[in-house]
């Protein structure tokens, strides 16, 4: 299959849309003050803000807390536009109206390269498909904390929300006081004029809802006082002091706990099933039977008066599994498909530049190596639970989940009741990492709560169910060659690489049918848009996801092909923070390094020569080296590796200082760079960047999942461990400045952890690691 | 079955082979000590009996009956915060939190029996697992708790 390159027809109107929309603020998502719930005499000024009787302001969150410090972040927003101090912002969960949904996901997940986008003057094929996504995703509204397009997408939105509020608030007091409005100031939530009148934004709450904005304008950079500084997280009390909910936190009266057993061959389901011996153990109350819910794997859940009862119980259970068809799976067998896979199909071509096969064809030296990565888990600490309670076909559920909605969906189809008859209180959430895009746990606890009507049900799954049953970061090979002249200059880069498609297998094992259908209706009508021909969708298409990190390289080499087949092998996979990013960042950027060495030129001034026309990649290279003390002595035994990558929209250098101890590497010391745009919170960046580098570095290390006979075989940390702080290095983060739109931080620091630490170890051995995790023979 | 738990005596209606865990969770309502592994290799459920950093995932309620049992719940004195939560707020330690409580806990029995622990202390007795890697700024709230200069 050929890149399509068909042109879309740029009309003059339809230019005047794009431009509207690409500049201007997003109104139609301020929404109505209608959306919000007003108690306590809080009055609501559009669908975000509310303006609290005590004066403080209530900020109507869509997305998840999971560590990445979210809730903190669109607080700032609000809290800089309502000049208010951000102790002052109080969150509260936004309910499920389309204004909520995360456009920027969708429109930021276009397989466009980066360089592309830059390059683009007006209105061309890049601004056309994402107007054309985004308007779709606008209209459907899906509310998901993912993708690191949290903040790129609430910029324009709360800000303006929240200016708008100001400004109504600001308009009710010059028609309260008879002043000129340009002659009210606010500090601290109290507006004021130079006559002394003033008054707390409480007292004029109620004018305001009844006031128009009139014309709203965000504030200049200039006058920031808030973003861009540290500022201490909204989170962070509760969280030394063991008030934080999460999932597993929610207590109901009279609740009951239920344990989950599903069939460790994946896809299998129980055969003959015999509880009496379980249900005779005391606190033991109930069997449920668990249908294959949301793509994972049928079982049973035990109901108790404990999680520990429960348990118990369901460990008591006497079971045969019927594992078959997916029994024959096998990770080894799978690899070599992979690899056959490269070998004999042509793939879906996701960039191509130059005549890679002519200069191959006359070049003197070339360099060729396979790369491949495991499946992964994503071991969040808490592990997946739902709490759910059914009563008169009401279904009501407490979930920590990125999708609350097709959670919502999930627990209406498990019970038969309308969307609208299922409430949802999203937790925090302890650790998501992309598992949380799932909806499995919460159709669970759905169908479990249906046995004990008007009873609350904790359903949560031991670390073991969550281990054997994730959906997984997917294996993934990949062959690169590439060719060097006699200087030393690289002159072609191809790749080819073969891994399951992510984005078909979620949409069909997420979305609710209905949205499924409207979806790929979409997606067979749209391959005329370029970009969306790959987009992630319902429809089984080459897949941007997996891919993602191998057709957007920076570097300017003139002749580039890059093929990917999109597989499918029958293991779950999903999405795994920084997703197709994190295995292909290693690839690229061991890749790079390895034609480096082979052209005899320093890993840092190599790449320096090839992001000539890319300097924002060349300013995030040369400040992590230069802070990294790139090219200075190093104590024996200690070596440096470098690697650079762009994901979600931002840039990241890394440089990993590395020794070897007991045939491992032990990474000392990180140095980070990054180009991300506008800053709202440097604290938040650099808690990202850090823990971003020790979950990296735990896949880098350990991290694998193997399947054997359909059976994943690890199953708890023993066996799966994570990087200990006794082997955590010292991050440390640098940025560069810029004036750009804020993009993503939560998932950009991990693709360049692999290559940095795998290239550090090849400039200290001298042996090339290219298969992850990273292993090197004790006497190495 | 009497406990102590945070320097109140309470009745907790448990079998004897009941992980500690799942009594202060499920049956006493004290949610701050978390389930992260059930095998006493992560942490998140560390408690301090008798002032040792206890697992108590693995830990019989049986075992502890007559012993005194602090979690997260009891970490602060009085309305002060402990010093070590007033550091963990200075260094913005956590991200999502989860791990949190069981990383004080074993830093609060460290500071008791090291008050100004060394690096390869706190290597050795902080064996928790973070998920989000928030191990650097463990260490800096810990020396900072302690009175040390990072």
């Amino acid at each position: 299959m050929r890149r399509r390159t068909l042109l879309l027809a740029g009309t003059a109107g339809a230019s005047a849309l794009v431009v509207g929309w690409m500049a201007a603020p997003q109104r139609s998502r301020l929404g109505s003050p209608r959306l919000l719930t007003a108690a306590d005499g809080e009055v609501a000024l559009n669908g975000w803000i509310k303006i609290a009787a005590d004066g403080g302001v209530v900020l109507a969150m869509p997305r998840s807390e999971m560590g990445q410090g979210v809730h903190t972040a669109l607080a700032m927003l609000a809290a800089e536009e309502l000049d208010v101090p951000l102790a002052a912002v109080l969150i509260e969960q936004a309910g499920s109206d389309k204004i909520y949904g995360n456009v920027a996901y969708s429109v930021l997940n276009l397989p466009f390269h980066p360089l592309d986008v830059e390059r683009e003057d007006g209105f061309g094929r890049v601004k056309a498909s994402r107007w054309v996504v985004g308007k779709v995703a606008r209209e459907i509204g899906i509310n998901a904390t993912g993708g690191s397009s949290s903040v790129a997408d609430a910029w324009p939105v709360v800000r303006m929300a929240a200016a708008t509020a100001r400004a109504s608030l600001l308009g009710a007091a010059s028609l309260h006081w008879r002043l000129p409005v340009d002659e009210l100031t606010v500090r601290q939530g109290v507006i004021s004029h130079p006559s002394g009148k003033s008054a707390r934004y409480a007292e004029m709450a109620r004018f305001a809802a009844a006031t128009p904005a009139g014309r709203v304008q965000v504030k200049e950079r200039a006058a920031w006082t808030l973003i861009g500084r540290p500022a201490p997280r909204l989170d962070v009390p509760a969280k030394v002091d063991g008030s934080a909910v999460f999932g597993l936190d929610v207590r109901v009266p009279g609740m009951k706990f239920a344990a989950v057993r599903l069939c460790p061959v994946i896809g299998g389901s129980p055969g003959r099933i015999d509880a009496s011996r379980a249900l005779a153990l005391p606190g033991v109350e109930r069997l449920v039977m668990l249908p294959a819910y949301g793509g994972s794997t049928a079982g049973f859940a035990v109901i108790g008066r404990t999680t520990w009862h429960a348990r118990q119980g369901a460990a008591a259970v006497d079971v045969e599994w019927q594992g078959r068809p997916a029994g024959s799976l096998d990770s080894r067998s799978i690899e070599r498909a992979l690899r056959n896979a490269v070998e004999t199909q042509a793939g879906f071509t996701f960039h191509e530049t130059g005549d890679v096969a002519e200069v191959e064809g006359r070049a003197k030296r070339t360099v060729e190596a396979w790369y491949g990565a495991p499946y992964l888990a994503h071991a969040s600490l808490e592990p997946m639970n739902c709490t759910a309670r059914v009563a008169d076909r009401r279904v009501e559920l407490w979930a920590p989940t990125q999708v609350p909605q097709l959670c919502r969906a999930a627990a209406a189809m498990v019970a038969g009741v309308e969307l609208e008859d299922v409430t949802l209180h999203v937790t925090l959430l302890g650790g998501g990492f992309g598992r949380r895009l799932e909806v499995d746990y919460a159709a669970q606890a759905t169908r479990v709560a249906m046995d004990v009507p008007g009873t609350a049900v904790q359903l949560s799954w031991s670390r073991e169910e969550d281990t054997t049953h994730d959906f997984y970061r997917p294996m993934q090979v990949a062959r690169l060659r590439g060719t060097l002249d006699d200087e030393g200059q690289a002159l072609s880069l191809r790749i080819q690489s073969a891994g399951d498609a992510i984005s078909p297998r979620w949409f069909e094992r997420v979305l609710p049918a209905g949205l499924r259908a409207t979806l790929s209706g979409l997606q067979l009508t749209a391959p005329a848009l370029p970009g969306v021909s790959s987009l992630s969708g319902p429809l089984d298409r080459p897949d941007k996801t997996a891919a993602e990190g191998l057709f957007n390289l920076p570097y300017g080499i003139a002749h580039q092909r890059m093929d990917h087949v999109a597989t499918r092998s029958g293991v779950p996979v999903g999405f795994w923070r920084s997703v197709g990013h994190s295995h292909n960042a290693f690839f690229a950027e061991s890749f790079i390094d390895e034609m480096a060495h082979a052209a005899g030129a320093d890993p840092v001034a190599f790449r320096r020569r090839l992001l000539r026309n890319a300097p924002r990649y060349q300013a995030v290279l040369d400040l992590a080296a230069a802070k990294a003390g790139w090219g200075s002595g190093l104590p024996q035994g200690r070596a440096r590796g470098i690697a650079l990558h762009e994901s979600f929209g931002s840039i990241v250098a890394q440089v990993a200082e590395v020794s070897i101890e007991q045939g491992l590497p032990r990474v000392h010391r990180v140095v980070c760079a990054i180009d991300c745009g506008t800053v709202v919170n440097p604290q938040i960046l650099a808690q990202q960047m850090e823990g971003a580098v020790a979950f990296a570095l735990s896949a880098a290390l350990y991290g694998r999942i193997d399947v054997r006979g359909g059976a994943v075989q690890q199953r708890n940390f023993p066996d799966q461990p994570l990087v200990s702080l006794k082997h955590s290095p010292r991050v440390e983060t640098w940025i560069v400045p810029s004036e750009r739109e804020p993009a993503g931080v939560g998932e950009p620091g991990v693709p360049p952890l692999a290559p940095a630490v795998a290239n550090a170890v090849f400039a200290l051995t001298h042996r090339r690691l290219r298969q992850l995790p990273l292993a090197l023979d004790t006497d190495a | 079955m009497q406990l102590s738990i945070n320097g109140r005596m309470v009745e907790a209606e448990a079998e004897p082979a009941m992980p500690l865990l799942w009594v202060l969770r499920d049956v006493l309502g004290l949610t701050g000590t978390k389930y992260g592994c059930g095998v006493a290799a992560c942490g998140a459920c560390t408690v301090r009996v008798d002032g040792q950093p206890v697992r108590s995932c693995v830990t019989p309620v049986s075992a502890v009956a007559g012993r005194k049992v602090v979690t997260i719940e009891g970490l602060r004195t009085g309305s002060a915060p402990h010093p070590l939560q007033a550091a963990w707020i200075a260094e913005q330690v956590p991200q999502c939190g989860y791990c949190q409580s069981g990383m004080l806990m074993a830093a609060a029995s460290l500071l008791e029996r090291k008050p100004k622990p060394t690096d390869a202390d706190i290597d050795e007795a902080i064996t928790n697992l973070c998920r989000c890697g928030t191990y650097q700024r463990v260490r800096a709230a810990i020396k900072r708790a302690a009175g040390i200069k990072a």
